[in-house]
């Protein structure tokens, strides 16, 4: 399963989609993945940053959402305190 | 008995206070609901010895990715990072998120900030010197 995951004061708002279905165009895996789309320009272009997590990697800054990413991970922009 | 404006006093006296007690208790569910979930995610993201560490030493070493001697300590809850290089404290950095977010978020933060994007991670965190005593 891939998931979007964005923190926020609630914690995580969280969207999740089964990769494994994209390539039978799954109606219900487009909707989610094009909905997880929406988010990913919509909180980057309010400065958020996005990391890829695949477990034993380090995470990796991206700047392109990827639907094969087994987790994205979405932080609030940041300034220096 | 009761004139009808002390009634009504006493009637708008008792739903405000209903109010504040249910902004209160709605407040606290709602951040212990994401204090929860921002420890959920931690426990998912973190590996069971940084866990452990944060847990037990209230911080978490992450090696730095540009200088081999170097370690943010990041504490678990609210305070500067340390930047410590050969066992010694260097520098205190503070950098924090726009939203307010769980602490167990803020430490996932720093984490992902200093292991993708550390120079950037630098050059956006205030710096303060630090005398290690």
């Amino acid at each position: 399963m891939g998931v979007l995951r964005v923190l926020s004061r609630r914690g995580d708002d969280h969207i999740t989609w089964d990769e494994q279905k994209l390539p039978m165009n799954d109606p219900e895996t487009l909707a989610a993945i094009r909905e997880a789309e929406r988010i990913f320009a919509e909180t980057r272009a309010k400065g958020a940053t996005a990391f890829r997590i695949e477990t034993g990697k380090p995470p990796q800054k991206i700047d392109q959402f990827d639907p094969t990413a087994q987790q994205i991970l979405i932080v609030p922009r940041v300034v220096g305190g | 008995m009761l004139s009808l404006e002390t009634m009504l006093g006493w009637g708008l006296t008792t739903l405000v206070c209903a109010l504040l007690i249910w902004i209160t208790a709605r407040y606290v569910w709602n951040t212990s609901q994401a204090e929860r979930r921002a420890t959920h995610l931690m426990k998912e993201i973190l590996t069971p010895q940084e866990l452990r560490q944060l847990f037990w030493r209230g911080y978490l070493d992450i090696p730095s990715t540009l200088a081999p001697q170097r370690v943010y300590r990041v504490p678990r809850s609210d305070g500067y990072v340390q930047v410590r290089e050969n066992g010694h404290t260097v520098m205190g950095l503070c950098l924090q998120p726009t939203e307010r977010l769980p602490r167990a978020d803020v430490v996932i933060l720093h984490k992902l900030m200093i292991e993708a994007q550390e120079e950037f991670y630098l050059q956006t965190a205030n710096k303060f010197r630090y005398f290690d005593i």
